[in-house]
Protein backbone atom coordinates (compact mmCIF):
# COMPACT_ATOMS: atom_id res chain seq x y z
CA UNK A 1 0.00 0.00 0.00
CA UNK A 2 0.73 3.64 -1.01
CA UNK A 3 -0.37 6.68 0.55
CA UNK A 4 -0.31 9.48 -2.38
CA UNK A 5 -1.41 12.86 -2.44
CA UNK A 6 -2.81 13.82 -5.42
CA UNK A 7 -3.10 17.79 -6.00
CA UNK A 8 -5.35 18.52 -8.73
CA UNK A 9 -7.33 21.91 -8.37
CA UNK A 10 -5.54 22.92 -5.35
CA UNK A 11 -7.73 20.37 -3.60
CA UNK A 12 -5.31 17.89 -1.44
CA UNK A 13 -6.84 14.82 -1.28
CA UNK A 14 -4.61 11.22 -0.16
CA UNK A 15 -6.10 7.87 -1.39
CA UNK A 16 -5.22 4.76 -0.44
CA UNK A 17 -3.89 2.55 -3.50
CA UNK A 18 -2.20 -0.94 -4.25
CA UNK A 19 0.95 -0.90 -5.72
CA UNK A 20 0.51 -2.59 -8.40
CA UNK A 21 -2.51 -0.88 -10.77
CA UNK A 22 -5.14 -3.17 -11.01
CA UNK A 23 -5.46 -6.54 -10.17
CA UNK A 24 -9.08 -7.01 -11.66
CA UNK A 25 -9.09 -9.56 -15.09
CA UNK A 26 -5.45 -9.43 -15.36
CA UNK A 27 -5.18 -13.30 -13.93
CA UNK A 28 -6.34 -16.73 -15.06
CA UNK A 29 -7.14 -17.79 -11.44
CA UNK A 30 -7.20 -16.06 -8.00
CA UNK A 31 -6.86 -18.76 -5.22
CA UNK A 32 -8.17 -17.34 -1.89
CA UNK A 33 -5.74 -18.00 0.98
CA UNK A 34 -2.22 -19.22 0.65
CA UNK A 35 -2.41 -22.11 3.29
CA UNK A 36 -1.59 -25.49 1.91
CA UNK A 37 -4.33 -26.13 -0.35
CA UNK A 38 -4.46 -23.17 -2.04
CA UNK A 39 -0.50 -23.02 -2.48
CA UNK A 40 -1.01 -26.87 -3.98
CA UNK A 41 -2.99 -25.00 -6.10
CA UNK A 42 -1.41 -21.85 -7.30
CA UNK A 43 1.74 -23.74 -7.93
CA UNK A 44 0.42 -26.42 -9.65
CA UNK A 45 -1.63 -23.71 -12.23
CA UNK A 46 1.15 -21.28 -11.93
CA UNK A 47 3.55 -24.84 -13.37
CA UNK A 48 1.42 -25.67 -15.88
CA UNK A 49 1.71 -21.72 -17.51
CA UNK A 50 -1.32 -19.72 -15.59
CA UNK A 51 -1.36 -16.01 -14.29
CA UNK A 52 -2.06 -16.83 -10.56
CA UNK A 53 -3.33 -14.17 -7.76
CA UNK A 54 -3.27 -15.71 -4.81
CA UNK A 55 -4.80 -13.76 -1.53
CA UNK A 56 -3.82 -13.96 2.18
CA UNK A 57 -5.47 -12.37 4.61
CA UNK A 58 -3.34 -12.11 7.39
CA UNK A 59 0.34 -10.47 6.66
CA UNK A 60 2.07 -13.55 5.62
CA UNK A 61 0.81 -17.11 4.69
CA UNK A 62 0.67 -19.02 7.96
CA UNK A 63 0.14 -17.01 10.11
CA UNK A 64 -3.77 -17.50 10.73
CA UNK A 65 -2.97 -21.49 10.13
CA UNK A 66 -3.52 -23.66 12.91
CA UNK A 67 -3.29 -27.49 13.00
CA UNK A 68 -2.13 -30.29 15.22
CA UNK A 69 1.29 -30.88 14.06
CA UNK A 70 1.83 -33.87 11.47
CA UNK A 71 2.32 -32.90 7.94
CA UNK A 72 2.28 -35.91 5.42
CA UNK A 73 4.23 -35.21 2.67
CA UNK A 74 3.85 -37.54 0.07
CA UNK A 75 2.38 -35.04 -2.37
CA UNK A 76 3.91 -32.22 -1.61
CA UNK A 77 7.43 -33.76 -2.20
CA UNK A 78 6.43 -34.42 -6.12
CA UNK A 79 5.60 -30.43 -6.22
CA UNK A 80 8.88 -29.62 -4.31
CA UNK A 81 12.16 -30.04 -3.26
CA UNK A 82 11.55 -30.07 0.80
CA UNK A 83 15.24 -30.40 1.41
CA UNK A 84 15.25 -26.80 2.37
CA UNK A 85 12.09 -26.81 4.14
CA UNK A 86 11.52 -25.96 7.44
CA UNK A 87 10.39 -29.50 8.37
CA UNK A 88 11.33 -29.83 12.63
CA UNK A 89 11.56 -33.40 12.99
CA UNK A 90 10.66 -36.86 10.73
CA UNK A 91 8.10 -39.02 12.75
CA UNK A 92 10.25 -41.71 14.44
CA UNK A 93 7.57 -42.76 16.81
CA UNK A 94 4.07 -43.04 17.04
CA UNK A 95 2.33 -43.76 20.51
CA UNK A 96 -1.30 -44.33 20.61
CA UNK A 97 -2.14 -44.23 24.84
CA UNK A 98 -5.27 -44.19 26.49
CA UNK A 99 -5.81 -42.57 29.85
CA UNK A 100 -8.53 -42.68 32.43
CA UNK A 101 -9.61 -39.60 34.64
CA UNK A 102 -7.47 -41.53 37.58
CA UNK A 103 -4.29 -41.10 36.20
CA UNK A 104 -3.98 -44.87 34.46
CA UNK A 105 -2.41 -44.65 31.23
CA UNK A 106 -2.50 -47.75 28.44
CA UNK A 107 -0.12 -47.49 25.80
CA UNK A 108 1.18 -48.73 22.55
CA UNK A 109 4.05 -47.40 21.22
CA UNK A 110 5.97 -48.32 17.74
CA UNK A 111 9.03 -47.29 16.60
CA UNK A 112 9.71 -49.27 12.65
CA UNK A 113 13.18 -48.89 11.94
CA UNK A 114 12.07 -48.22 8.27
CA UNK A 115 10.65 -45.00 9.32
CA UNK A 116 14.55 -43.88 10.29
CA UNK A 117 15.36 -43.94 6.48
CA UNK A 118 14.48 -41.07 4.09
CA UNK A 119 12.11 -40.12 3.38
CA UNK A 120 10.69 -40.73 7.32
CA UNK A 121 7.21 -41.85 6.08
CA UNK A 122 6.43 -38.85 4.32
CA UNK A 123 5.25 -37.59 8.08
CA UNK A 124 7.50 -34.56 10.04
CA UNK A 125 6.55 -32.21 12.98
CA UNK A 126 6.41 -29.04 11.61
CA UNK A 127 5.01 -25.36 12.51
CA UNK A 128 2.94 -23.77 10.19
CA UNK A 129 3.84 -20.54 10.50
CA UNK A 130 7.02 -21.01 9.12
CA UNK A 131 6.21 -24.27 6.71
CA UNK A 132 3.15 -22.22 4.96
CA UNK A 133 5.34 -18.99 4.14
CA UNK A 134 8.08 -21.37 2.48
CA UNK A 135 5.52 -23.33 0.95
CA UNK A 136 4.01 -20.18 -0.36
CA UNK A 137 7.99 -19.08 -1.30
CA UNK A 138 8.12 -21.74 -3.41
CA UNK A 139 4.55 -20.92 -5.41
CA UNK A 140 6.00 -17.28 -5.99
CA UNK A 141 9.08 -18.52 -7.63
CA UNK A 142 6.94 -20.48 -9.40
CA UNK A 143 5.30 -17.19 -10.98
CA UNK A 144 2.37 -17.25 -8.59
CA UNK A 145 1.28 -13.22 -7.34
CA UNK A 146 1.11 -13.35 -3.91
CA UNK A 147 -0.76 -10.45 -2.11
CA UNK A 148 -1.44 -10.62 2.02
CA UNK A 149 -3.05 -8.18 4.47
CA UNK A 150 -5.85 -8.87 1.93
CA UNK A 151 -9.03 -10.52 2.87
CA UNK A 152 -11.55 -11.82 0.40
CA UNK A 153 -15.14 -10.88 1.40
CA UNK A 154 -17.25 -12.49 -1.42
CA UNK A 155 -18.01 -13.87 -4.52
CA UNK A 156 -18.46 -12.06 -8.01
CA UNK A 157 -21.55 -13.20 -9.85
CA UNK A 158 -22.38 -13.29 -13.83
CA UNK A 159 -25.98 -15.03 -13.48
CA UNK A 160 -24.92 -17.90 -11.87
CA UNK A 161 -21.28 -18.15 -12.62
CA UNK A 162 -18.18 -16.98 -10.29
CA UNK A 163 -16.59 -14.34 -12.30
CA UNK A 164 -14.14 -12.92 -9.35
CA UNK A 165 -13.80 -12.01 -5.65
CA UNK A 166 -14.63 -8.85 -3.81
CA UNK A 167 -11.76 -7.82 -1.35
CA UNK A 168 -11.69 -5.12 1.47
CA UNK A 169 -9.41 -3.01 -0.99
CA UNK A 170 -10.36 -0.03 -2.44
CA UNK A 171 -12.08 -0.96 -6.02
CA UNK A 172 -10.73 -4.63 -4.82
CA UNK A 173 -13.05 -6.18 -7.33
CA UNK A 174 -11.24 -8.48 -8.94
CA UNK A 175 -12.66 -10.50 -11.75
CA UNK A 176 -11.09 -14.00 -12.76
CA UNK A 177 -12.16 -16.88 -15.26
CA UNK A 178 -11.76 -19.49 -12.13
CA UNK A 179 -12.01 -18.88 -8.22
CA UNK A 180 -9.67 -21.20 -5.76
CA UNK A 181 -11.69 -21.38 -2.68
CA UNK A 182 -9.09 -22.49 0.25
CA UNK A 183 -10.12 -20.49 2.85
CA UNK A 184 -9.99 -23.11 5.46
CA UNK A 185 -12.77 -24.72 7.84
CA UNK A 186 -13.91 -21.38 8.77
CA UNK A 187 -15.21 -20.80 5.18
CA UNK A 188 -16.98 -17.76 5.56
CA UNK A 189 -17.09 -17.04 1.94
CA UNK A 190 -17.62 -20.22 0.66
CA UNK A 191 -21.00 -20.19 2.74
CA UNK A 192 -21.76 -16.92 2.37
CA UNK A 193 -22.10 -17.63 -1.59
CA UNK A 194 -23.95 -20.62 -1.05
CA UNK A 195 -21.91 -22.92 -2.47
CA UNK A 196 -21.82 -24.96 0.62
CA UNK A 197 -23.68 -24.90 3.64
CA UNK A 198 -22.72 -24.11 7.16
CA UNK A 199 -21.60 -27.51 8.87
CA UNK A 200 -23.78 -29.26 11.26
CA UNK A 201 -22.53 -28.42 14.95
CA UNK A 202 -21.99 -32.17 15.58
CA UNK A 203 -19.59 -32.77 12.34
CA UNK A 204 -16.76 -30.09 13.36
CA UNK A 205 -14.72 -30.08 16.48
CA UNK A 206 -12.84 -27.33 18.55
CA UNK A 207 -9.08 -27.42 18.92
CA UNK A 208 -6.71 -26.09 21.01
CA UNK A 209 -3.07 -25.92 21.33
CA UNK A 210 0.07 -25.11 23.55
CA UNK A 211 3.78 -24.90 22.16
CA UNK A 212 6.48 -25.43 24.66
CA UNK A 213 9.14 -23.80 24.72
CA UNK A 214 12.21 -26.83 26.20
CA UNK A 215 15.78 -27.07 24.80
CA UNK A 216 16.27 -29.60 22.31
CA UNK A 217 18.61 -32.11 24.84
CA UNK A 218 15.68 -31.91 27.06
CA UNK A 219 12.97 -33.02 24.29
CA UNK A 220 15.78 -35.83 22.98
CA UNK A 221 16.49 -37.38 26.13
CA UNK A 222 12.52 -37.36 27.76
CA UNK A 223 11.26 -38.52 24.78
CA UNK A 224 14.30 -40.91 23.73
CA UNK A 225 14.70 -39.14 20.59
CA UNK A 226 18.05 -38.67 18.55
CA UNK A 227 18.83 -36.39 15.83
CA UNK A 228 15.95 -35.36 14.04
CA UNK A 229 13.73 -38.09 15.19
CA UNK A 230 10.55 -37.23 16.77
CA UNK A 231 7.22 -38.29 18.45
CA UNK A 232 3.93 -38.28 17.77
CA UNK A 233 1.77 -39.43 20.58
CA UNK A 234 -2.51 -39.80 20.36
CA UNK A 235 -4.30 -39.83 23.74
CA UNK A 236 -7.78 -41.17 24.15
CA UNK A 237 -10.10 -41.36 26.85
CA UNK A 238 -11.78 -39.48 30.02
CA UNK A 239 -8.44 -38.32 30.56
CA UNK A 240 -7.53 -37.16 27.16
CA UNK A 241 -10.92 -35.05 26.75
CA UNK A 242 -12.96 -36.05 29.85
CA UNK A 243 -16.85 -36.22 29.27
CA UNK A 244 -15.87 -35.20 25.50
CA UNK A 245 -15.67 -37.27 22.54
CA UNK A 246 -12.16 -36.65 21.05
CA UNK A 247 -8.70 -37.02 22.04
CA UNK A 248 -5.17 -35.46 22.86
CA UNK A 249 -2.06 -35.00 21.00
CA UNK A 250 1.51 -34.23 22.09
CA UNK A 251 4.20 -33.77 19.06
CA UNK A 252 7.86 -32.86 19.16
CA UNK A 253 9.01 -29.87 17.53
CA UNK A 254 13.21 -29.41 17.32
CA UNK A 255 12.82 -26.59 20.56
CA UNK A 256 9.71 -27.14 21.57
CA UNK A 257 6.58 -29.46 21.88
CA UNK A 258 3.20 -29.31 20.67
CA UNK A 259 0.27 -30.18 23.21
CA UNK A 260 -3.58 -30.28 22.81
CA UNK A 261 -6.87 -31.29 23.18
CA UNK A 262 -9.74 -31.87 19.89
CA UNK A 263 -13.01 -32.42 20.74
CA UNK A 264 -16.68 -32.18 19.55
CA UNK A 265 -18.27 -28.93 19.39
CA UNK A 266 -21.26 -30.28 20.85
CA UNK A 267 -19.37 -31.64 23.90
CA UNK A 268 -17.84 -27.86 24.28
CA UNK A 269 -21.75 -26.30 23.78
CA UNK A 270 -23.14 -28.50 26.75
CA UNK A 271 -20.36 -26.80 29.05
CA UNK A 272 -17.05 -28.37 28.81
CA UNK A 273 -14.63 -25.61 27.82
CA UNK A 274 -11.82 -25.53 25.45
CA UNK A 275 -9.57 -24.14 28.51
CA UNK A 276 -10.68 -26.26 30.91
CA UNK A 277 -10.62 -29.44 28.81
CA UNK A 278 -6.45 -28.57 27.93
CA UNK A 279 -5.71 -27.89 31.83
CA UNK A 280 -7.36 -31.65 32.29
CA UNK A 281 -4.90 -33.12 29.88
CA UNK A 282 -1.89 -31.01 30.74
CA UNK A 283 -1.68 -32.15 34.42
CA UNK A 284 -2.77 -35.79 33.46
CA UNK A 285 0.15 -37.98 34.83
CA UNK A 286 1.20 -39.00 32.07
CA UNK A 287 1.42 -36.17 30.16
CA UNK A 288 2.82 -33.18 32.71
CA UNK A 289 6.07 -34.49 33.36
CA UNK A 290 6.67 -34.53 29.39
CA UNK A 291 5.92 -30.74 29.27
CA UNK A 292 7.64 -29.82 32.46
CA UNK A 293 9.61 -26.93 33.28
CA UNK A 294 8.25 -25.96 29.47
CA UNK A 295 7.59 -21.99 28.69
CA UNK A 296 4.50 -21.58 26.89
CA UNK A 297 5.01 -19.50 23.85
CA UNK A 298 1.86 -19.89 21.79
CA UNK A 299 -2.04 -20.79 22.73
CA UNK A 300 -4.30 -21.32 19.31
CA UNK A 301 -7.11 -22.71 18.68
CA UNK A 302 -9.10 -24.05 15.29
CA UNK A 303 -12.13 -25.53 13.93
CA UNK A 304 -11.60 -29.01 12.30
CA UNK A 305 -14.11 -30.40 9.91
CA UNK A 306 -14.88 -33.87 10.85
CA UNK A 307 -18.01 -34.57 9.17
CA UNK A 308 -16.55 -37.45 7.07
CA UNK A 309 -17.69 -38.14 2.98
CA UNK A 310 -21.35 -37.10 3.77
CA UNK A 311 -20.36 -33.76 5.06
CA UNK A 312 -18.35 -33.31 2.25
CA UNK A 313 -19.96 -29.89 -0.54
CA UNK A 314 -20.23 -29.82 -3.95
CA UNK A 315 -16.58 -29.37 -4.75
CA UNK A 316 -16.50 -27.69 -8.53
CA UNK A 317 -19.35 -24.71 -9.50
CA UNK A 318 -19.38 -22.56 -12.67
CA UNK A 319 -16.10 -20.66 -12.30
CA UNK A 320 -15.23 -22.11 -8.77
CA UNK A 321 -13.67 -24.90 -7.03
CA UNK A 322 -13.70 -25.37 -3.23
CA UNK A 323 -10.27 -27.22 -2.05
CA UNK A 324 -8.88 -27.96 1.81
CA UNK A 325 -10.58 -27.47 4.87
CA UNK A 326 -13.20 -25.78 3.07
CA UNK A 327 -13.93 -28.84 1.39
CA UNK A 328 -14.14 -30.58 4.80
CA UNK A 329 -11.48 -33.16 3.90
CA UNK A 330 -10.03 -34.40 7.07
CA UNK A 331 -9.80 -37.55 7.78
CA UNK A 332 -10.08 -38.56 11.96
CA UNK A 333 -10.50 -42.62 11.87
CA UNK A 334 -9.20 -42.67 15.37
CA UNK A 335 -5.29 -44.04 14.46
CA UNK A 336 -5.28 -41.73 11.54
CA UNK A 337 -5.58 -38.27 12.35
CA UNK A 338 -4.66 -36.59 8.55
CA UNK A 339 -5.70 -33.26 6.81
CA UNK A 340 -2.26 -31.60 4.99
CA UNK A 341 -2.08 -34.41 2.99
CA UNK A 342 -5.16 -34.59 2.04
CA UNK A 343 -5.32 -30.68 1.45
CA UNK A 344 -2.36 -30.67 -1.33
CA UNK A 345 -3.99 -33.53 -2.87
CA UNK A 346 -7.08 -31.61 -3.52
CA UNK A 347 -5.05 -28.39 -4.35
CA UNK A 348 -2.96 -30.09 -6.69
CA UNK A 349 -6.04 -31.73 -8.78
CA UNK A 350 -7.95 -28.76 -8.77
CA UNK A 351 -4.81 -27.03 -10.36
CA UNK A 352 -4.65 -29.75 -13.13
CA UNK A 353 -8.51 -29.47 -13.50
CA UNK A 354 -8.36 -25.79 -13.93
CA UNK A 355 -5.51 -25.56 -16.27
CA UNK A 356 -6.97 -28.18 -18.63
CA UNK A 357 -10.22 -26.64 -18.60
CA UNK A 358 -8.74 -23.52 -19.07
CA UNK A 359 -6.96 -24.69 -21.79
CA UNK A 360 -10.24 -24.90 -23.54
CA UNK A 361 -11.11 -21.65 -23.06
CA UNK A 362 -13.70 -22.95 -20.56
CA UNK A 363 -14.74 -22.39 -16.61
CA UNK A 364 -17.66 -23.96 -15.84
CA UNK A 365 -18.59 -26.69 -13.57
CA UNK A 366 -18.86 -29.10 -16.45
CA UNK A 367 -15.45 -28.42 -17.40
CA UNK A 368 -13.80 -28.13 -13.86
CA UNK A 369 -15.29 -31.57 -13.57
CA UNK A 370 -12.29 -33.31 -13.46
CA UNK A 371 -11.08 -31.70 -10.16
CA UNK A 372 -13.83 -33.70 -8.29
CA UNK A 373 -13.49 -36.67 -9.86
CA UNK A 374 -9.71 -37.08 -9.35
CA UNK A 375 -10.06 -36.39 -6.11
CA UNK A 376 -12.86 -38.91 -5.84
CA UNK A 377 -10.77 -41.58 -7.07
CA UNK A 378 -7.95 -40.65 -4.81
CA UNK A 379 -7.15 -41.84 -1.31
CA UNK A 380 -8.37 -38.46 -0.76
CA UNK A 381 -12.07 -39.37 -0.56
CA UNK A 382 -11.52 -43.16 -0.82
CA UNK A 383 -10.43 -42.43 2.47
CA UNK A 384 -13.01 -40.40 3.88
CA UNK A 385 -15.70 -42.98 2.78
CA UNK A 386 -13.61 -45.77 3.91
CA UNK A 387 -13.97 -44.15 8.11
CA UNK A 388 -17.43 -42.71 7.33
CA UNK A 389 -18.63 -45.05 10.19
CA UNK A 390 -16.66 -44.02 12.95
CA UNK A 391 -17.21 -40.51 14.52
CA UNK A 392 -20.50 -41.67 14.58
CA UNK A 393 -19.46 -44.91 16.08
CA UNK A 394 -17.37 -43.81 18.94
CA UNK A 395 -20.03 -41.62 19.50
CA UNK A 396 -22.54 -43.97 20.18
CA UNK A 397 -19.82 -45.92 22.53
CA UNK A 398 -18.47 -43.10 24.25
CA UNK A 399 -18.74 -44.50 27.76
CA UNK A 400 -17.12 -47.57 27.12
CA UNK A 401 -14.71 -46.42 25.03
CA UNK A 402 -13.33 -43.32 26.92
CA UNK A 403 -14.25 -44.21 30.60
CA UNK A 404 -15.03 -48.05 31.26
CA UNK A 405 -12.40 -49.39 28.90
CA UNK A 406 -9.74 -47.00 30.34
CA UNK A 407 -10.40 -48.21 33.90
CA UNK A 408 -10.78 -51.80 32.79
CA UNK A 409 -7.25 -52.34 31.37
CA UNK A 410 -5.41 -50.36 34.13
CA UNK A 411 -7.44 -52.70 36.65
CA UNK A 412 -6.74 -56.14 34.36
CA UNK A 413 -3.39 -54.53 34.01
CA UNK A 414 -2.60 -54.25 38.12
CA UNK A 415 -4.22 -57.44 38.29
CA UNK A 416 -2.14 -59.51 35.94
CA UNK A 417 1.14 -57.99 37.26
CA UNK A 418 0.09 -57.97 40.93
CA UNK A 419 2.71 -59.34 43.31
CA UNK A 420 1.17 -61.53 46.22
CA UNK A 421 0.84 -65.12 47.07
CA UNK A 422 -1.76 -65.87 45.07
CA UNK A 423 -0.69 -68.29 41.25
CA UNK A 424 -0.62 -66.65 38.07
CA UNK A 425 -3.34 -68.55 36.92
CA UNK A 426 -5.67 -66.97 39.44
CA UNK A 427 -4.25 -63.56 38.27
CA UNK A 428 -4.42 -63.94 35.10
CA UNK A 429 -8.39 -65.26 35.28
CA UNK A 430 -9.92 -62.05 37.52
CA UNK A 431 -7.52 -59.88 35.14
CA UNK A 432 -9.86 -61.13 31.97
CA UNK A 433 -13.14 -60.41 34.11
CA UNK A 434 -12.02 -57.15 34.66
CA UNK A 435 -11.96 -56.72 30.74
CA UNK A 436 -14.96 -58.97 29.77
CA UNK A 437 -16.95 -57.12 32.30
CA UNK A 438 -16.29 -53.34 31.33
CA UNK A 439 -17.28 -55.21 27.30
CA UNK A 440 -20.68 -56.20 28.48
CA UNK A 441 -19.45 -60.07 29.00
CA UNK A 442 -18.33 -62.22 26.14
CA UNK A 443 -20.67 -61.33 23.87
CA UNK A 444 -20.77 -57.66 24.35
CA UNK A 445 -16.68 -58.09 23.86
CA UNK A 446 -17.70 -59.76 20.43
CA UNK A 447 -20.05 -57.18 19.42
CA UNK A 448 -17.51 -54.78 20.23
CA UNK A 449 -14.59 -56.10 18.09
CA UNK A 450 -16.87 -56.93 15.51
CA UNK A 451 -18.16 -53.29 15.46
CA UNK A 452 -14.52 -52.16 15.45
CA UNK A 453 -12.64 -54.29 13.68
CA UNK A 454 -12.85 -51.60 10.52
CA UNK A 455 -10.24 -49.71 12.83
CA UNK A 456 -7.46 -51.32 11.58
CA UNK A 457 -8.99 -52.99 8.22
CA UNK B 1 -6.85 -42.81 42.26
CA UNK B 2 -3.41 -41.18 41.64
CA UNK B 3 -1.70 -40.09 44.38
CA UNK B 4 0.41 -38.12 41.15
CA UNK B 5 0.69 -34.20 41.33
CA UNK B 6 -0.18 -32.04 38.25
CA UNK B 7 3.33 -30.59 36.71
CA UNK B 8 1.39 -27.80 34.50
CA UNK B 9 1.29 -25.31 37.62
CA UNK B 10 -2.35 -22.99 37.61
CA UNK B 11 -2.56 -21.10 34.47
CA UNK B 12 -5.22 -18.72 33.90
CA UNK B 13 -6.67 -17.18 30.00
CA UNK B 14 -4.58 -14.13 30.22
CA UNK B 15 -1.34 -16.02 30.75
CA UNK B 16 -2.31 -17.70 27.54
CA UNK B 17 -3.35 -15.06 25.56
CA UNK B 18 -0.50 -13.17 26.27
CA UNK B 19 1.58 -15.37 24.22
CA UNK B 20 -0.33 -14.05 21.55
CA UNK B 21 0.59 -11.88 18.76
CA UNK B 22 -2.45 -9.32 17.84
CA UNK B 23 -2.66 -6.38 15.19
CA UNK B 24 -5.55 -4.19 16.19
CA UNK B 25 -7.95 -4.64 13.24
CA UNK B 26 -9.43 -1.28 15.31
CA UNK B 27 -13.22 -2.53 14.85
CA UNK B 28 -14.48 -5.86 15.75
CA UNK B 29 -14.90 -8.39 13.40
CA UNK B 30 -18.22 -10.10 15.21
CA UNK B 31 -21.25 -9.83 16.99
CA UNK B 32 -24.85 -10.91 17.34
CA UNK B 33 -27.03 -11.21 14.83
CA UNK B 34 -30.10 -10.60 17.04
CA UNK B 35 -29.81 -9.45 20.28
CA UNK B 36 -33.38 -10.28 20.78
CA UNK B 37 -32.21 -14.14 20.45
CA UNK B 38 -29.29 -13.47 22.96
CA UNK B 39 -31.66 -11.70 25.31
CA UNK B 40 -33.75 -14.76 25.55
CA UNK B 41 -30.94 -17.41 25.49
CA UNK B 42 -30.64 -19.12 28.71
CA UNK B 43 -27.56 -21.28 28.06
CA UNK B 44 -24.84 -19.43 26.40
CA UNK B 45 -23.33 -21.71 24.41
CA UNK B 46 -20.91 -18.91 23.25
CA UNK B 47 -19.07 -18.69 26.65
CA UNK B 48 -18.67 -22.18 27.31
CA UNK B 49 -17.44 -23.03 23.15
CA UNK B 50 -14.86 -20.04 23.15
CA UNK B 51 -11.12 -20.84 23.92
CA UNK B 52 -9.96 -17.24 24.53
CA UNK B 53 -13.34 -16.08 26.83
CA UNK B 54 -14.56 -13.77 23.68
CA UNK B 55 -17.68 -13.60 24.97
CA UNK B 56 -18.89 -13.05 28.43
CA UNK B 57 -22.37 -12.51 29.55
CA UNK B 58 -23.80 -10.32 32.84
CA UNK B 59 -25.50 -12.19 35.07
CA UNK B 60 -27.14 -9.27 35.81
CA UNK B 61 -27.37 -7.92 32.58
CA UNK B 62 -29.67 -7.93 29.45
CA UNK B 63 -28.23 -11.61 28.48
CA UNK B 64 -26.66 -9.76 25.42
CA UNK B 65 -23.01 -11.28 25.91
CA UNK B 66 -20.40 -8.32 25.53
CA UNK B 67 -17.46 -9.25 22.80
CA UNK B 68 -13.79 -8.81 23.47
CA UNK B 69 -13.16 -9.52 19.83
CA UNK B 70 -9.23 -8.70 20.54
CA UNK B 71 -9.11 -11.61 22.15
CA UNK B 72 -10.01 -13.90 19.52
CA UNK B 73 -7.78 -16.34 18.00
CA UNK B 74 -10.43 -16.39 14.87
CA UNK B 75 -10.85 -20.44 15.55
CA UNK B 76 -14.39 -19.96 14.33
CA UNK B 77 -15.63 -22.51 17.23
CA UNK B 78 -18.52 -19.91 18.30
CA UNK B 79 -20.46 -19.46 14.70
CA UNK B 80 -20.92 -23.60 15.60
CA UNK B 81 -21.34 -23.81 19.28
CA UNK B 82 -24.09 -20.79 19.27
CA UNK B 83 -27.67 -22.99 19.02
CA UNK B 84 -29.28 -20.12 17.43
CA UNK B 85 -27.34 -19.47 14.38
CA UNK B 86 -26.89 -16.01 15.81
CA UNK B 87 -23.22 -14.95 15.68
CA UNK B 88 -21.90 -12.54 13.41
CA UNK B 89 -18.59 -13.16 12.35
CA UNK B 90 -16.92 -11.94 8.95
CA UNK B 91 -12.67 -12.05 9.03
CA UNK B 92 -10.88 -9.26 10.38
CA UNK B 93 -9.70 -6.64 7.74
CA UNK B 94 -6.94 -5.63 5.94
CA UNK B 95 -4.21 -8.23 8.29
CA UNK B 96 -5.84 -7.67 11.16
CA UNK B 97 -6.38 -9.92 14.35
CA UNK B 98 -4.30 -12.48 15.61
CA UNK B 99 -0.70 -13.12 14.23
CA UNK B 100 0.17 -16.38 14.98
CA UNK B 101 4.03 -16.92 15.08
CA UNK B 102 3.83 -20.96 15.19
CA UNK B 103 0.70 -22.21 14.53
Amino acid sequence: MSREATTAGGLQRPTLRTETPSYDDAFDAVVVGAGLAGTAAALTMARDGLDVLMLERGPAPGTKNVFGGVLYTPTIRELVDIDGAPLERYVAEKRFSILSSDGDETAISMRPGAWRDEPHNDSYTVLRRRFDEWFAKQAVEAGVTLVTETTVTGLLRDGGAVVGVTTDRPDGEIHAPVVVLAEGANSLVSEGAELKERPERDAVAVSVKEVFKLDRDTIDDRFRLDGDAGAAYQYFGEGAVGEAVGGGFVYTNKRSVSVGVVYRVEDAAAGQTPEATLDAFESHPAVAPLVRGGRRIEYSAHVVPEGGARAMPDLVHDGAVVVGDAAGLVLNSGVHLEGTNMAVESGYHAGKAIAAALADGRSDAEALAAYARDLDQSFVVENLRHYDWFQRTIAADRQFLFEDLPRALASAETEYFKMDRASKDEHTGAARDHLVAAAGGWFGAAKRAWRFRRMLS
Amino acid sequence: MSTAQPHVPDVSIEDRLYTVKYRDAGESHLGVENPDVCADCTTNECTSVCPAAVWTVDPDGDGVPSIAYENCLECGTCRYGCPYDNVEWSYPKTGGGVVFKQG
